[in-house]
């Protein structure tokens, strides 16, 4: 049997398909767009190699992809301190309902997760609309008729509305995670906590948390990679204005190659963003998982 | 379990409250969103938070399955969909096999390589693919969209086919293989069906995101034949500007397809991301 497990044919022709089309359209582009950065290409005509200037000008002169950097900072911090914290709460209640009911509530919870990002970010465009939108009516209704803004395109709002829909539309996702994970903290120890007497605020800071400790970073080190992408709520509501203020850095280098013809720069922006990306990612993943490494 | 009992307390009532707030924040706006869809788009401008059409505007729906071309834009995305699927199924189980049960010298390198497609952006590659793709004829083609589907579900439905084939006894294969049978036979009468589970998860969260997609769909597919179903919306919002309810009505019709299939399916597609989210 162990001629058939070892043939370097079979091997081949098992690893071969995925493996060529994740060479094809990824690390390809990848390194394509790495030689893309070095030019000042518009996307047309001839190109001409600049070496690193547009790393340089990104660095030190592109206001807008530090505050792309900010923004996905910013969203992380609501993911993962109010997303994550409710979803966390939700789940924990969920989990002390029957199996029916519990099943119920989830498959209700998820409805938002499993639609495209078109038709929810066009709903809550609606629902944020100044003039005939759900919130200032309800405002209104509520006598609070100063606090009714024009949502979306007010510099002080438009961040905040568009954080409030990506943790929104993530909602779904965040509470199965936490949901599953529960399901594993084994009985015994929280009832051994109950033995000793412990409530149910200490049993969930002395045993609980602690044991979803790896969950919760697995949940984090996704939050992580999904604030970096944030790209089509913002295409599709924003823009990334008013001004720059909702600017995150996929849509940024898409604007500045399809849109300003910079397609040069723009790839450097996206090389930039693979680094981060990777960067973080490893760091989170090495450092997270250092913490429980003597579990 | 049974926390339940007959008689309400108040903190039942406090509990209650809780997890209804919740739903009222996932379902209302869908709810404000449909109900909308029936009125005639003026009313959209009224005093009131919430009304109920009177009479209800079906005629809404027939314009919006008409000219928003949904048959059109859902069998695009069908065809895009299915086809993903069943690749992304085919190819990531059979290196999650090379990769969990053979012996080969990179099989570790290959492996990490391909988990780390997990964490590059889809949007890094959207510029040089767009130049990439056209040396190939790629672009406005179905293919060309079905590729990176499959590229980018490559990752995690390795990990999770591996995960499975770990908890997949040896034993039977193993007899198998002594009695001679090939390894397409093994693979496709023996592991595959107890690797069902497997194939229930990564089946419904490539579907997820393949069904959902916008940004690679809205760059790399521009002709209007070929277009899927989010861009019905868009197509749609600048076609009928003013006319509100009937853009409801095109957005409902986008959304009901997939709410459907996932209430025929809710218990698997819960369990499915669930086990996936567990091995994740």
């Amino acid at each position: 049997m162990n001629s058939v497990l070892n043939s370097k044919k079979t091997i081949f022709l098992l690893v071969f398909p995925g493996l060529a089309i994740m060479v094809f359209a990824i690390l390809a582009p990848i390194l394509l767009s790495l030689y893309y950065s070095l030019t000042s290409w518009s996307g047309f005509g001839a190109k001409e190699f600049i070496g690193l200037a547009n790393y340089k000008e990104i660095i030190t002169k592109d206001a807008t992809f530090w505050r792309s950097l900010w923004n996905a900072l910013l969203l992380l911090g609501v993911t993962v301190f109010i997303q994550n914290v409710l979803a966390f709460i939700l789940a924990s209640v969920l989990i002390q309902l029957t199996d029916r009911l519990s099943l119920i509530l989830r498959t209700i919870y998820f409805v938002p997760a499993i639609l495209t990002v078109v038709v929810i970010t066009k709903l809550w465009v609606n629902i944020m609309n100044p003039n005939f939108g759900l919130l200032n009516k309800l405002l209104k209704s509520a006598g609070l008729e100063d606090l009714a803004y024009a949502w979306l395109s007010d510099p002080k709002t438009a961040l905040g509305a568009v954080i409030f829909i990506t943790v929104w539309h993530g909602f779904g996702w965040a509470l199965l995670f936490y949901y599953s994970g529960l399901t594993t903290v084994p009985k015994e120890l929280e009832e051994a906590a109950v033995v000793d007497g412990a409530g149910p605020v200490t049993r969930y800071l002395k045993v609980v948390i602690p044991y979803m400790m790896p969950v919760i970073q697995a949940v984090i080190i996704i939050d992580i990679t999904a604030c970096l992408k944030q790209m089509e709520i913002v295409m599709l509501t924003t823009a990334g204005g008013p001004g720059n203020t909702t600017q995150f850095v996929a849509y940024h280098l898409y604007e500045q190659a399809f849109k300003f013809s910079r397609y040069g720069y723009g790839n450097a922006i996206s090389i930039l963003f693979v680094i981060i990306a990777l960067t973080i990612t490893l760091l989170a993943r090495k450092y997270l998982s250092g913490d429980n490494g003597n579990e | 379990m049974n926390k339940l009992n007959k008689k309400i307390t108040p903190g039942q009532i406090g509990l209650f409250t809780f997890l209804g707030l919740f739903a009222l924040a996932q379902l209302f706006p869908l709810v404000w969103l449909f109900n909308y869809s029936l009125h005639k788009s003026g009313n959209l401008f009224g005093k009131k938070v919430f009304e109920l059409p009177d009479p209800p505007q079906w005629g809404n729906y027939v314009r919006a399955w008409t000219d928003g071309r949904i048959v059109q834009y859902f069998s695009n995305t069908l065809i895009v969909v299915f086809f993903s699927i069943t690749l992304i199924m085919a190819f990531s189980f059979m290196l999650a096999y090379a990769c969990a049960r053979m012996k080969w010298k990179l099989r570790s390198a290959i492996y990490s390589i391909v988990l780390l497609g997990m964490v590059i952006p889809i949007h890094t590659t959207l510029l040089p693919n767009f130049m990439w793709f056209k040396q190939f004829g790629l672009i406005d083609t179905r293919i060309g969209i079905i590729i990176p589907y499959i590229a980018f579900n490559m990752a995690f439905s390795v990990l999770m086919f591996t995960g499975f084939l770990q908890s997949v006894p040896y034993a039977m294969e193993e007899s198998a293989y002594m009695e001679g049978a090939g390894l397409g036979r093994i693979l496709i009468s023996i592991i595959a069906p107890m690797a069902k589970s497997g194939f229930v998860t990564v089946g419904i969260m490539a579907f997820l995101n393949c069904w959902n997609e916008f940004i690679m769909a809205n760059t790399f597919l521009a002709s209007e034949p070929k277009r899927t179903l989010p861009f019905a919306i868009i197509r749609f919002e600048g076609q009928y500007s003013s006319d509100y309810a009937v853009q409801f009505a095109c957005m409902i019709l986008v959304a009901i397809i997939p709410i459907i299939i996932y209430f025929t399916f809710s218990k698997r597609v819960i369990a499915g991301v669930t086990a996936g989210s567990v091995k994740g």
